[in-house]
């Protein structure tokens, strides 16, 4: 492969070529690792906590009470397998992945954009990608590329258009999304800290993309390109000027025919081709975009590192490289052959993030309770499953199943969730004021907790049961999928006696106070 | 204008218990830090080199101190440099923004993977009232951008402390969404409802030892006394005139709100506003903008504090991470110089009329006086009556202090 040298030199050898499962790599390699560092793993989590875990994770909800005791009462001894095969097969699953690809790719917006998302086709071809499991590396070229060689990938021109003409955005995005890197600080000058990051690198992609512009066809919005232009020189701190030659990282400068400086090229029709797709805007003989797909993009050792990275943060709460998207010299990851190990096992399989996941979900890691082995047990140890918090979409799934036993994605509880809490993979957890206000005062929120009123749905079923341990079980069990202890059981009716005169009031607000504890605010 | 007055009329009813009163006022000391981000030029503030190649356009005035000159951009703070403590003679090693930020608002660089709080956070466990419902620690930014501030902004501020001593945050015109009890609940029963959330949530932090659902316990614990105190929050409350003198800026008007939040029993204020001050292009131009409103804020603030009889008691830090290259890059910017920077005090036991350190013809390097993050922390410290060289004693925590290296104050500078 002609583009390992600085990842490789980074890292020292990659031990390539190892036959084996990937689950079975990664309980060795990090229980090799607890055996140097001298850290004592946390144990293995019981099947309660593993079906919500579970649930979250690959299905972006809790479970139902009834899901739950389905597999509780599982006796074989390959339950969790087989409910991770079911989950990763399920609507939910894409549905949840879409959610999380959407941020990641192209960062939280105001309900207008997510509409005009959803209108063209891109929110439809994160789902179909995820859904039928399609190769990350073909994901990203129809991304990259913008061309949509069909209907149905229709939504692949939205990374590109909805960032319009703003190519150092795009630059600024596809950086991280694609190669794990961040590249804002490349802009003025070569990275201070990864020296392997370069000014010429950063101007080199915004480049690539610089001839794009936004064309609504009878087709829909697609993303046109220019045969001429997109030539300037940037300027380094020290105040000499470098010409944005194609380049991006190790992969070598795309020769291009570059005009002299006062030479205007003209626009002319030879520079075109018609498009394949009759009413596509024509494209040019010379593509930058399809030079950056075939020259820069493909078969990039980043490209798979970035997603192994990604995934592994998804679902065990930060990457082997922390900041999961800063892949860089500056950030050594904390087990270099593992996700050597990863990523050429991801590539080899041909991009299957689903078996990527799976794979993850399956290791005993993945597994290990979520109580934290001792204060000094350092995170990057993954010696217990790292604690992380509900994203707005897995939240609002969950409060709605709580309440009313089913679940809308476009409910207005999504809406208003997803405007308040943001991010879907923050670094580390600082819970803002904010966010307590909202739970605390929402009018939506408050709006949808009591209109829940439904005669099949939670706060009319805890009122029909006939003893205060009952009704303490029902609410303790639909929201934490746990037994209620004691002092729960007391606590809960204690409050419904203060309050007999107004039942539904008082149930509603004591599951106002369960779907805003931490218990359930958290994935553990 | 007529809600905002009848609001505050209502807040202010608060404090009619005269125990509750004077505990409020009672004199312990504050600070107000007015953060630069992304870093001025000391040579358009502080540190002018009038008549060299490089100095810049803007020149130098005479001050009310014999002798000393600052930026032509600063007419108002020349006029109170008889109050102020200049020090010219900073020089620290982070050279980028995430790391220079980290350490100048902790005071030392990081100690993976340990975190060190903030200044806010460890003036607020130390001097503040935590059973106020007036937020002890505040973070004032009406900007949710910022670069590697907002990265910055996102993680840990409390550090070891725990999230309890994090800031609120607020800012802009928009204040604060969701601070205002809705009508289909009683008090009684928010309240009520309140204690039983905790009741379930603490369960879960003990047993799992979580310090994500310590900070969000820790962020619920304080809804009830921010709703309390909702109009401290509100700009629109503020006198007219006060609002004018200031300045219509988001950050001139921050910082009024910051001397009204330290007045209502605040006990650290955090004045930001982005990362404004990153001029790598058109440095003379974005400095023209910026320093003459910081100039005006300083002078208005410390004469505010010092009418009102609180300039004792609070200390005004203005500053950012770093200062700006002595020689201008190819797009007439300064880039990021930590070697040699400014930044001035006012206040709680530092003493006025005081310049100290120097740097030399170019402001290359410092040739007197040179100190870093560690001695201003200290100063800081030992200025507000807080003992700089403690050892920080927390369980599972190596031996940490809160200035490391028992690294002196500046002694110049207090009084």
């Amino acid at each position: 492969m002609r583009l390992c040298s600085f990842i490789l030199v980074l890292l020292g050898c990659v031990p390539r070529g190892i036959a084996g499962d990937p689950t079975t790599q990664i309980n060795s390699q990090l229980s090799a690792a607890w055996q140097e560092r001298k850290v004592q793993p946390a144990e293995r989590c019981d099947d309660r906590t593993f079906v919500r875990r579970v649930y979250l994770d690959l299905a972006g909800r809790i479970p139902t009470r009834e899901e739950s005791r389905t597999f509780l009462a599982d006796p074989r001894d390959d339950r969790r397998q087989t409910l991770v095969e079911r989950l990763l097969g399920s609507e939910d699953h894409a549905q949840h992945f879409a959610d999380l690809f959407d941020v990641i790719l192209m960062g939280r917006a105001d309900e207008g954009t997510y509409q005009r998302r959803a209108r063209h086709g891109w929110r439809a071809f994160l789902e179909t990608a995820f859904r039928e499991n399609r190769p990350w590396d073909e994901v990203a070229r129809q991304i990259l590329i913008a061309r949509p060689s069909d209907k149905e990938h229709d939504g692949a021109v939205w990374f590109l258009y909805e960032r319009e003409d703003n190519y150092q955005a795009i630059a600024e995005a596809v950086a991280p999304a694609f190669f794990g890197i961040r590249i804002e600080c490349a802009q003025c000058h070569d990275h201070m800290m990864a020296d392997e990051i370069e000014q010429a690198h950063y101007w080199g992609l915004v480049a690539f993309f610089n001839r794009g512009k936004n064309e609504d066809t009878p087709n829909g919005p697609r993303v046109a390109e220019s045969a001429v232009g997109g030539f300037s020189e940037f300027a380094n701190l020290e105040g000499s000027s470098t010409p944005n030659f194609l380049t991006f990282l190790d992969a070598g400068t795309v020769a291009e025919e570059r005009p002299a400086k006062e030479v205007k090229r003209s626009d002319e029709d030879r520079l075109y081709v018609s498009a394949e797709v009759p009413g596509d805007p024509r494209e040019p003989i010379f593509s930058r975009r399809q030079k950056f797909v075939t020259q820069v993009l493909d078969g990039h050792p980043l490209l798979a590192r970035a997603m192994v990275n990604r995934v592994w943060a998804i679902l065990m709460a930060r990457g082997i490289v922390h900041p999961h998207d800063e892949i860089d010299s500056m950030h050594p990851p904390s087990h270099p052959d593992l996700l050597d190990w990863l990523s050429d096992d991801f590539a080899a399989s041909g991009f299957d993030v689903r078996r990527l996941v799976r794979s993850i979900v399956l290791s005993d890691a993945y597994q290990l309770s979520a109580r934290r082995p001792t204060q000094a047990t350092p995170p990057d140890s993954f010696a217990w499953y790292l604690e992380r918090p509900l994203t707005a979409e897995q939240l609002a799934r969950s409060i709605q199943l709580v309440l009313r036993g089913s679940f809308q994605n476009d409910a207005s509880v999504v809406e208003d969730l997803r405007q308040q809490i943001l991010e879907v993979l923050p670094d580390t957890v600082e819970v803002p004021i904010g966010d307590a206000l909202f739970f605390s005062n929402h009018a939506n929120l408050d709006a949808f907790i009591r209109a829940s009123d439904g005669d099949d749905q939670l706060i009319a079923g805890v009122l029909a049961c006939e003893t205060a341990d009952e009704r303490a079980e029902r609410l303790i069990e639909t929201a934490f999928g746990r037994s209620p202890t004691e002092s729960e059981t007391s606590a809960i009716t204690a409050y419904l006696d203060q309050r007999s005169e107004r039942p539904e009031e008082a149930v509603a607000q004591i599951v106002w106070s369960l779907i805003t504890s931490a218990e359930f605010r958290f994935n553990h | 204008m007529a809600a905002g007055a009848a609001s505050v009329a209502s807040f202010n009813g608060l404090f009619s218990i005269p125990a509750l009163a004077e505990e409020t006022k009672r004199r312990g000391k504050k600070c107000i830090l007015l953060w630069l981000c992304g870093a001025p030029s000391q040579f358009d503030t502080w540190d002018p080199k009038p008549g060299t190649a490089t100095g810049g356009p803007f020149g130098a005035i005479a001050t009310n101190l014999p002798g000393i000159q600052i930026s032509s951009l600063m007419p108002r703070c020349a006029t109170l440099m008889d109050k102020l403590a200049v020090i010219r003679s900073m020089s620290t090693k982070p050279n980028e923004h995430f790391q220079g930020i980290d350490a100048l608002t902790r005071g030392d660089q990081p100690r993976p993977p340990f975190t060190r709080p903030i200044l806010g956070s460890v003036v607020a466990q130390q001097l503040g009232q935590l059973d106020s419902p007036v937020p002890q620690f505040v973070l004032l930014d009406p900007c949710p951008e910022g670069n590697e501030f907002k990265a910055f902004k996102a993680g840990n501020w409390a550090g070891w402390l725990g999230a309890e001593y994090g800031p609120v945050r607020a800012g802009g015109d928009y204040g604060i969404p969701n601070i205002q009890q809705l009508d289909t609940i009683s008090d009684g029963d928010h309240a009520d409802r309140e204690a039983l959330r905790k009741f379930f949530s603490k369960k879960y932090e003990n047993d799992y030892r979580s310090t994500a659902a310590a900070s969000h316990n820790a962020a619920f614990d304080r809804v009830q006394g921010l709703m309390s105190c909702a109009p401290l929050f509100d700009l629109d409350s503020l006198p007219e005139a006060d609002r004018e003198r200031y300045g219509r800026g988001a950050f001139a008007q921050h910082a009024l709100q910051a001397r009204h939040l330290i007045e209502n029993g605040s006990t650290f204020v955090m004045v930001a506003n982005g990362m404004p001050w990153d001029n790598h292009v058109y440095q003379h131009e974005m400095h023209q903008m910026l320093v003459p409103e910081l100039d005006n804020v300083m002078f208005q603030l410390v004469n505010d504090l010092d009418q009102r009889g609180m300039l004792d008691d609070t200390l005004v830090i203005a500053m950012g991470e770093f200062g700006r290259t002595p020689w201008l890059n190819d797009a007439r910017g300064r880039d990021h110089y930590p070697t040699a920077w400014s930044l001035a005090m006012a206040g709680a036991g530092i003493r006025g009329g005081v310049v100290h350190g120097a740097t030399d013809a170019l402001g290359v390097e410092v040739i007197e006086g040179k100190v870093d993050n560690r001695n201003l922390f200290a100063t800081i410290f030992q200025t507000l009556g807080i003992d700089p060289h403690e050892e920080y004693e927390l369980p599972g925590l190596p031996t940490f202090h809160r200035v490391e290296d028992a690294a002196e104050p500046i002694r110049e500078v207090l009084a």
